[in-house]
């Protein structure tokens, strides 16, 4: 075949190439490449010539507290979403991995929040959970429970408690879809081999199921752990990282420091703390996760 | 299994579906019996039915919060930023997954190095290039922020599924004198459709629905997509909840009815990517 080689080839490879690149450089790369450059500016958003101020905007933010209780909130958002999603997503998978009607049915009727906008979810929730009229008191009261109400958004050390749970309502249906995927592609004959050796619901969970279900559960813990860092919207709405502080996390953080107090470069550097907490937390999450796949 | 646990297992299971989908379910309820009422029945007995079927929440978050100009909004931006993702990935993915070249393996790294990149990190700059490009306000820098945002992540997708496939198919194609754009169209484009799907279903349900980045870069009234015009609206009626909820009900409807139309395609296109990729 002579046609495909030498010149011809590297142009029509190019040709494929060059729409990602493109876009993929100038919208992606140059601005994260940008973004280094600001964190060592101090940069207002409007000024043609941000001033290069070393590493003030860092030295700021290893002394700001709002930062180190924004990083506080944001790993205790990612951690109780990352587990309290993979734990609710893989209980009720194990019970739809069959294929009767309510099984089917069940699944799309879990995937419903997840079609709606987090801005909506985040209202619906606010409404939800509100300290005079809301629903969530109202359910307690009516089951004589009224000792458990609460101002669900309002007290400091509940909010991001309820904010999380708001976040797993809506997500967890798409990690349970994932964990329904990786069970059913496990071999029948396993469970009944552990069937023959006696094994009771505990066994067969930690030695068929548990093990065999592993990349499902590295994708489900790597993205929902990813998701959880990044957390924005629903907290935006539900509390806008208040009350004072209690449910701010990085992302809200960062986008008041640079789009309502126009501290473009210090954003930029909070925005760059954050990339590190991710790229380093998703590549330890994957080794480890990796490690314990087994194939069969 | 024991005996008891044999029998056990059932009921737990039935329970603990039947615990999640009631959870699911309230407040679900509770928004689309209280869309029909008026805000003195919601402060009165906001678990009961609405006294009539009662339509003028929903006329008037229809037209106050624009809800045709933001649905046409909306549908655009999530149409094409989607195609322009579905079609440079898989282009890209075709010489990344057939070379083992040094420049091949080269460009992939360097779209691989975007997976693990936040939005936020772009974020403040991408405000200054809009700016400079003109593209504040307008659709076309939101569709090319999306796109950038997904490409790393189709593409590896893409180039993984390929690399999995056997190249016979496209060496006969070219035989029979199928240029490389034609084997592209006639044959690798077909074949990656699983990953296709994934890439389509997650990414138009992310951008659907985002909020992030329209409120950032796209509040000028007419521009606004449905998440949007519904904050403004939000804004504007702030405890007025019946009206809210008609609004967060017919911002939701279209999706949902896309969903369950082709729900089966759907939970198939999830974990197809999620198993293969």
């Amino acid at each position: 075949m002579n046609r495909g080689y030498g010149l011809s080839r590297l142009w029509v490879n190019s040709l494929f190439l060059l729409p990602a690149l493109l876009v993929f450089t100038v919208f992606l790369i140059y601005p994260v490449a940008n973004s280094f450059y600001y964190s060592f500016t101090d940069w207002n958003g409007i000024a043609l010539a941000p001033k290069y101020i070393g590493l003030e905007n860092y030295r700021e933010l290893l002394g700001d507290s709002d930062v180190w209780n924004s990083l506080k909130n944001t790993f205790i958002i990612a951690l109780l979403f990352t587990l309290g999603v993979n734990v609710i997503a893989l209980a009720l998978a194990l019970c739809l991995q069959g294929s009767h009607w309510i099984q089917k049915g069940l699944r799309v009727w879990f995937l419903i929040p997840l079609m709606i906008s987090p801005l909506a979810i985040g209202y619906v929730w606010s409404f939800f959970y509100s300290p005079i009229g809301g629903i969530l008191n109202m359910l307690l009261e009516s089951v004589g429970l009224s000792f458990m109400t609460q101002d669900w958004l309002g007290n400091p050390k509940l909010a991001i408690y309820s904010v999380i749970f708001s976040s797993i309502w809506q997500s967890m249906a798409l990690s349970m879809i994932i964990y329904v995927a990786g069970l059913q592609a496990i071999p029948r004959d396993l469970y009944e081999a552990a069937d023959i050796d006696g094994a009771g619901m505990l066994r067969r969970f930690t030695t068929v199921t548990f093990p065999l279900v592993a990349p499902a559960f590295t994708i489900n813990m790597v993205v929902t752990m990813i998701f959880g860092l990044k957390k924005f919207d629903i907290i935006f709405i539900m509390t806008g990282g208040g009350p004072g502080g209690a449910t701010e996390n990085l992302a809200i953080h960062l986008y008041n420091q640079a789009f309502t107090y126009n501290r473009m470069g210090y954003g930029s550097a909070i925005a760059i703390l954050m990339f590190l907490i991710i790229f380093v937390l998703s590549l330890f999450q994957v080794k480890i996760l990796r490690n314990r796949e087994v194939e069969y | 299994m024991t005996n008891v646990s044999k029998k056990a297992a059932p009921v737990l299971q039935a329970l603990v579906l039947a615990v999640w989908s009631f959870i699911v379910l309230v407040p679900l309820l509770v928004v689309i019996l209280n869309s029909f009422k008026t805000m003195e029945e919601l402060r009165f007995s906001p678990l009961s039915l609405p006294g009539a079927l009662r339509l003028s929440n929903y006329a008037e978050a229809f037209l106050e919060a624009n809800m045709l100009r933001a649905f046409g909004n909306s549908a655009i931006i999530t149409v094409i930023s989607v195609l322009c993702i579905v079609l440079f990935a898989s282009m890209a993915a075709y010489p990344l997954a057939r070379s083992d070249a040094g420049w091949s393996k080269f460009i992939y790294l360097y779209f691989l190095s975007g997976i693990m990149v936040p939005f936020q990190l772009a974020m403040v700059p991408l405000y200054k290039l809009l700016n400079v490009l003109d593209l504040i306000g307008k659709h076309f820098g939101v569709i090319m922020i999306y796109a950038s945002g997904a490409l790393a992540l189709a593409i590896f997708l893409n180039t993984g599924f390929l690399k999995t496939v056997p190249r016979d198919l496209e060496e006969a194609a070219m035989m029979d004198g199928a240029g490389k754009m034609r084997t592209f169209w006639l044959i690798v484009f077909p074949l990656v459709k699983p990953i296709t799907s994934t890439v389509v279903i997650t990414n138009s349900l992310f951008i659907w629905n985002d909020f992030f980045v329209p409120l950032l870069f796209l509040q000028s009234k007419s521009a606004q997509t449905i998440p949007l015009s519904i904050y403004a609206f939000r804004n504007e009626n702030m405890t007025e909840w019946p009206l809210i909820f008609a609004a967060v009900v017919l911002a939701s409807l279209p999706l949902i009815a896309l969903f369950l139309a082709l729900q089966k395609h759907f939970i198939q296109g999830l974990a197809s990517g999620a198993v293969k990729g």
